[in-house]
């Protein structure tokens, strides 16, 4: 899988570029800016760019802004984004709607460094992969008469990981439990909740998060 | 002459006159038989001298500088003497004959002296002179020829002996009386009407109104020339002569009291100068004109004020003012604060003549522009205040983003990447490593895992960077999301200026905390609206209220934010129905 890493910062470029080798992907380039990054992708086609929400000059959104737009020109270019802070509103509006290859992670993620290839990869191959953070807030976001507060811990669990954008058998991974019980949980979920069940994992993720959201 | 000096002198004169009157009156019932005169004439004619009496010594006490008040004294005793040339004793009737005619001219003196006590026409000048060369010569001409051998005319009741014949000549006499006769109440007389319709042609609109009893003086000499023209020329006085009389004696008496009352209007002004500085108060440029001219009864009055910075005069609606020379035409009162000019006055030259009034005026308008100059200079220093209070709260607000900046992506950034090699030669040198060692490396990435963490809440705190990322609503949605109870939030998606997001942020996020600690809510809502100027943020709670009692200080810092920015924040929390706390900040772009 052919990567293109953006970060202001060579310390931590330098760093991904290794990790990411000695995890089996092809560093294509990297860039130190927004628009370094736009050429580099123009350029090498990558399966994926990893990019540093804040970069110079202004260190405010220039990477989420460049990432928003190589989504828009080049739809099969996945995204994954890199932010020191996690806002699920401002994550939510580089979603977009569109979970196929992008993924919103807290910049430490990288030191969980088995979860980060796993995620790169998810991304890399069109999946989805949001921040733990970003779903507990959302989770977290109190309702009235709330339907979360009918799931049992494990589905509430089992929800957390669907709305990351893992897979079935992510979740099987994660919590240790067979497939078989990972959709009895994911279908009692649906129903709780009053969702329609998805059989697309890009479906599953956008009922679940905008369920969230609501 | 100091007062009391003055104050006895009055008096002695008010006796003398006094007297003088009632002497006058004796003489005339003594020596005049009806019908040449009744009791009630005589008292009349005494009456009529003691009106320029009691009017002169008035206006002699208040106005001591003006010499009105001594010339209508003089009328006073100069009419009363005229009416002792009635006497039988030759002595009496020879001084008061010589000097009878004295008091007419006085009287046309002293209204052309109104209102200064000064003669400074020409024209006037030289008629005064005229009419008291008249005045004495005719009647010296007459002793000096009369033989007592026929009756002077004019209510002489019987013969007496000048005692200063030289030669008598009967028929010298005669024409003698015609001649005065002529001149007198003829060509003096009219002179004067004219000079009075004169002065008051010439004069200013405000000196025409001073100067209006002078029309009542023009009547009396009209009168007077007419009554005494009758009595010398006709051959028997017709009935009419006495109606004349009284006519002209009601106009004398009268007039000193007119003339005293616009002599002393000017004193009345003076009482408006209090209830002008309570008008004054609060009033604008134009407004303190208008006040001043009324105070002045002047409607030609023009206010300049001085501006330092432009070093000129302007009007009240801030045109350049060409400040006019002090002279005929225009009076200029220049007012100065410190020695610095504040404002000019340009006024009807007869002010000069009151410059009581003038004075107290002028320092009820130094003192409202005084009050009007501070008042600028308040608001100016207000101003200025409020702008460096908001320079400090963006500056702040600059600082903190500029830490948090520098947290994230300094610090941060290396603590982050440190880690990552710790991490990865952790993964590379695993298998070879001694389990002590590579303890003791994963331990250390996992202290650095907890620094960047505490490192990123820090910053955050500082900062909240998803103000800058995501403007207001995005933060407002966030920090609904870490409370602890369901929060509504209901925010613009306009973006502000940064210091005013992170006001409105920092009111809902303090607010928020409020609620938390104090209000015992199960619910709150968040609303953050663009109405008109302002950006109005407003936390609700159902909690217990009453947080006005518990107004911690957080609430009292963001006060201050807020007022910074020149907005308002209100806490509504009455005991028992929630808590509304509403900040209110100027946004106009």
């Amino acid at each position: 899988m052919r990567v293109v890493i953006a970060d202001d910062s060579v310390l931590l470029r330098e760093g991904l570029a290794r990790v990411l080798s000695d995890g089996g992907f092809e560093v294509v380039a990297q860039a130190a800016n927004a628009d370094e990054l736009r050429q580099a992708v123009r350029r090498f086609k990558p399966d994926i760019a990893i990019v540093d929400v804040r970069m110079p000059p202004t260190h405010t959104d220039e990477g989420a802004r460049a990432a928003v737009e190589i989504r828009a020109e080049q739809p099969d270019v996945a995204v994954l984004v890199l932010s020191q802070v996690i806002e699920a509103a401002h994550a939510m509006r580089l979603f977009s709607e569109r979970p196929e290859g992008f993924g919103y992670l807290l910049k430490d993620r990288v030191l969980e460094i088995d979860d980060f290839l796993e995620a790169v990869r998810r991304v890399g191959r069109g999946g989805t992969a949001i921040d733990p953070e970003v779903i507990g807030q959302l989770v977290g976001r109190r309702r009235e008469n709330d339907p979360l507060e009918e799931l049992t811990p494990r589905e509430r669990e089992v929800l957390e990981l669907m709305a990351q954008g893992l897979s079935n058998r992510g979740i099987c991974e994660k919590l240790f439990i067979s497939p078989k019980t990972v959709e009895t949980h994911v279908n009692s979920i649906f129903g709780k909740l009053g969702l329609m069940p998805a059989t697309d994992e890009h479906r599953r993720v956008l009922a679940v998060l905008a369920y969230l959201r609501s | 002459m100091t007062e009391r000096a003055t104050r006895i002198t009055l008096a002695l004169l008010a006796v003398a006159g006094v007297v003088l009157g009632v002497l006058a009156y004796q003489v005339q019932v003594d020596n005049l038989p009806e019908p040449l005169t009744t009791p009630l004439r005589s008292m009349a004619t005494v009456v009529a001298a003691w009106s320029f009496l009691a009017a002169g010594l008035i206006a002699w006490l208040r106005r001591p500088g003006n010499r009105l008040g001594p010339l209508m004294v003089a009328t006073c005793f100069a009419l009363l003497a005229r009416q002792f040339r009635y006497s039988h004793d030759s002595l009496e009737f020879t001084v008061f004959f010589l000097v009878g005619e004295l008091g007419y001219v006085l009287y046309t003196h002293v209204a052309l002296a109104y209102p200064s006590g000064r003669v400074t026409d020409r024209l006037e000048k030289t008629f005064l002179a005229v009419a008291y060369t008249v005045a004495l010569a005719f009647p010296l001409a007459i002793l000096l020829t009369y033989d007592a051998t026929e009756r002077l005319r004019y209510f002489d009741p019987f013969l007496r002996e000048s005692l200063l014949l030289v030669s008598g000549d009967a028929d010298l006499v005669g024409q003698l009386q015609d001649a005065y006769g002529v001149i007198a109440y003829g060509v003096l007389a009219s002179a004067f009407v004219l000079l009075v319709v004169r002065k008051l042609m010439r004069a200013t609109p405000r000196a025409r109104r001073v100067l209006a009893p002078l029309l009542l003086a023009a009547v009396v000499a009209a009168l007077w020339a007419l009554l005494n023209g009758t009595l010398t020329f006709a051959e028997s006085p017709p009935g009419i002569t006495y109606d004349l009389f009284w006519w002209q004696i009601i106009g004398l008496t009268a007039l000193p009291m007119a003339l005293l009352a616009g002599l002393l209007r000017a004193r009345l002004a003076r009482v408006h100068v209090g209830e002008l500085v309570v008008h004054l108060e609060g009033s604008s440029a134009g407004e303190l004109r208008d006040e001043l001219a009324r105070a002045l009864e002047d409607p030609t009055l023009e206010v300049a004020f001085w501006l330092p910075e432009r070093r000129e005069f302007v009007s009240s609606d801030g045109d350049p003012f060409e400040v006019p020379d002090d002279g005929p035409r225009r009076a200029v009162t220049r007012l100065e604060q410190d020695g610095e000019p504040l404002a000019v006055l340009v006024h009807d030259p007869t002010l000069r003549e009151e410059p009581k009034l003038v004075e107290g005026v002028a320092a009820a308008a130094r003192l409202a522009l005084q009050n009007a100059r501070l008042h600028a200079e308040v608001r100016a220093q207000l101003e200025k205040v409020k702008e460096s209070r908001t320079r400090i709260v963006t500056a702040a607000d600059e600082e903190r983003r500029r830490i948090e900046r520098d947290i994230h992506d300094g610090a941060q950034q290396r603590l982050v990447a440190l880690a990552l090699e710790l991490r990865s030669a952790q993964r590379r040198l695993g298998e070879d490593l001694d389990p002590e060692f590579e303890g003791l490396l994963a331990s250390a990435a996992d202290e650095l895992q907890v620094a960047v963490e505490e490192l990123r809440e820090l910053a955050q705190g500082i900062h909240p960077g998803i103000l800058v990322q995501g403007g207001l609503a995005a933060a407002l949605e966030s920090l609904a999301g870490r409370s602890p109870i369901p929060v509504s939030v209901d925010a613009t998606q306009e973006r502000f200026s940064p210091e005013i997001e992170a006001t409105a942020y920092f009111v809902a996020s303090e607010g928020l905390a409020n609620v938390a600690k104090h209000a015992g809510a199960t619910r709150a809502s968040i609303r953050a609206t663009h109405a008109g100027e302002l950006l109005v943020v407003e936390i609700s709670d159902d909690g217990v209220g009453g947080a006005a009692a518990q107004n911690g200080s957080g609430l009292r810092g963001l006060t201050d934010r807020v007022e910074a920015l020149g907005g308002r924040l209100r806490v509504e929390s009455p005991a028992g129905s929630g808590t509304r706390i509403t900040g209110e900040i100027p946004c106009a772009s």
